[in-house]
């Protein structure tokens, strides 16, 4: 399997494939989220089997579907080719937003954002009560932190001491109508998340700071947001 | 406690966590900070490592519970429906679209918190959750029928359901034993010769109660409770309406949407030219507080002498 380093890369090259064929849809989003989900699959995950600890990744920024489908396909999980001929094409497992029974590596369908979080302590709470080991990383954007159920998912996660749950927020600085801080302001973002009770780290965009924050970002029964800013 | 005897609403749904706890060992309870209202804190109280309260924050109780489901438990989530609507698009996109195992059981539906006023009366929520794609809609009439109601959609139902319940304003309509529920069906409960009353939740009993009283005036009207909004019992309500010239629906909701909406469809679809009178909330009229249920019935013209006026001028 692929370690980190190599999975970023090739993801990203799938990516830059994808948009020389015009397959570019919310390119950018995907483009900053390569080395997040390189992190999470090719680290993050693996570390989880050899422990016996089941990992989850959930997207919650759907509209990252590119990176998501470039890392199917890096994975194996879906042949070749087929994301730039089959990408929105009708009922097609690669919808613009992954969808639960079409799209590769997709538990809960995507697209409306602001959910991954609540559902992410609903699986860690599930794993608790079933006596499963699990633990589950939630990708977020940036942008998507303007939805107020980011912020219940968060207190909730604190107040009921959810240490197996992980943030990952993809501040590539980034949303649809400008930047994140003109829009709506995020910052102090780590502050932020921190006065809600997590352990915050920031990292630069690049898989093995990620890996590595992951690996030991986390204190004690807290969860944890790690920030990977892509622009700063 | 004897079902048959109660008005309440929320101590029947409690009543059937509990009993469904001790046979369940999937059964987890998710409640926004309502549960002292809702009665969930009886199952709280049993089962408490299986019982969530959230805080009061609706849209995070809806994605929770379904992660619970994701992770392959069986969530029942609660709160006033006025306010479970506001995670409605998380119902939506998630719950609904991929056809999970929740069940989200919502009481102070409707005319019931007559106290609260308009905020808390849900007049709207028939509606919207009857729209979802594939989310069943079950609305009991009384404690009765709310307790077989929860325990089959809870234990034999796989797939998201919307039941709403009342509070404790149910008039008692089935005896112990007497209500067996059935997706799709619905029960006749009064037949008459003159016309009919389709009515949900509990303006069931009001309608009986109106019925009453126009039998005294030598009008037979009968009464059906539709207790299955989604699946509906479509060629029951045909066969039943298809008998009268006229037919009439009573809701505690907007006759936008609702059961009248419902039956509407229904009756228009069949081309059999029945005519159909919708009672309920109408127009841009809201609820308001009121010092009893009843008083509150009266204001709002849906108490079953105003019924039974209504009935009437219709008919005559």
């Amino acid at each position: 399997m692929l370690d980190e380093h190599l999975l970023e890369r090739e993801i990203a090259r799938r990516l830059e494939r994808y948009k020389s064929k015009g397959v570019s849809w919310h390119f950018e989003s995907s483009k900053s989220l390569v080395p997040i989900l390189a992190a999470l699959y090719g680290s993050w995950v693996k570390d989880g089997l050899a422990r016996g600890v089941q990992r989850l990744v959930l997207l919650s920024k759907g509209h990252g579907s590119l990176a998501h489908y470039a890392l199917a396909e890096s994975l194996g999980v879906v042949d070749e080719g087929i994301v730039e001929r089959e990408f929105l094409s009708p009922g097609s497992p690669f919808q613009a937003h992954p969808e639960v029974g079409k799209s590769p590596l997709t538990m809960v369908s995507t697209g409306s954002l602001g959910q991954g979080l609540s559902i992410g302590a609903g699986l860690v709470l599930a794993a608790r009560l079933s006596g499963v080991r699990r633990e589950v990383a939630v990708v977020l954007g940036d942008g998507e932190l303007d939805e107020g159920q980011v912020w219940e998912a968060a207190s909730t996660a604190s107040s009921m001491g959810l240490g197996e749950l992980v943030a990952i927020i993809d501040r590539n600085g980034f949303q649809h109508t400008g930047p994140t801080e003109s829009v709506k302001a995020k910052e102090p973002l780590a502050d932020r998340w921190r006065s809600f009770g997590w352990t915050a780290v920031e990292v630069g965009p690049d898989a093995r700071s990620i890996a590595a924050a992951l690996r030991s970002g986390r204190v004690g029964g807290r969860p944890l947001a790690v920030i990977v800013r892509s622009s700063w | 406690m004897r079902l048959s005897n109660t008005s309440s609403y929320r101590l029947a749904y409690a009543k059937a966590l509990v009993d469904l706890g001790e046979r369940l060992e999937d059964l987890v309870v998710l409640d926004a900070d309502t549960s002292k209202s809702t009665m969930t804190i009886r199952f709280s109280e049993k089962f408490g490592e299986r019982y969530f309260n959230v805080g009061i924050s609706e849209q995070d109780l809806i994605g929770i519970a379904a992660g619970l489901a994701v992770g392959g438990l069986r969530p029942v989530a609660s709160a006033f429906a006025a306010f479970m609507m506001r995670g409605w698009e998380q119902i939506r996109s998630t719950i609904d679209r991929d056809g999970l195992n929740v069940k989200l059981v919502a009481t102070h539906s409707g005319l019931s918190p007559h106290v609260d006023g308009s905020s808390h009366q849900s007049l709207e929520d028939v509606s919207l959750m009857r729209s979802l794609g594939r989310t069943s809609v079950f609305v009991p009439a009384d404690a009765v029928s709310t307790y077989e109601v929860v325990v089959w959609s809870v234990e034999k139902h796989r797939g998201p359901a919307y039941i709403r319940l009342g509070r404790d304003n149910a008039r008692p309509v089935y005896g112990e034993g007497e209500f067996e529920f059935r997706p799709g069906g619905l029960s006749i409960l009064r037949d008459g010769r003159d016309s009919v009353i389709f009515a949900m939740g509990p303006m069931v009993g009001v309608a009986l109660e109106a019925a009453k009283l126009l039998k005294e005036e030598s009008l037979d009207v009968g009464v059906v409770d539709v207790y299955s909004i989604k699946p509906l019992g479509r060629s029951e309500v045909l066969r039943i309406a298809s008998g009268y010239d006229i037919a009439f629906t009573l809701e505690d909701h907007r006759v936008v949407g609702g059961l009248g909406s419902s039956i509407a469809e229904v009756l228009a679809e069949s081309g059999g030219g029945v005519r159909l009178v919708r009672m309920g909330v109408d127009g841009g009229r809201y609820g308001s507080s009121a010092r009893s249920f009843e008083e509150l019935l009266a204001f709002m013209g849906l108490d079953p002498a105003s019924i039974a006026k209504r009935v009437r001028g219709v008919l005559s």
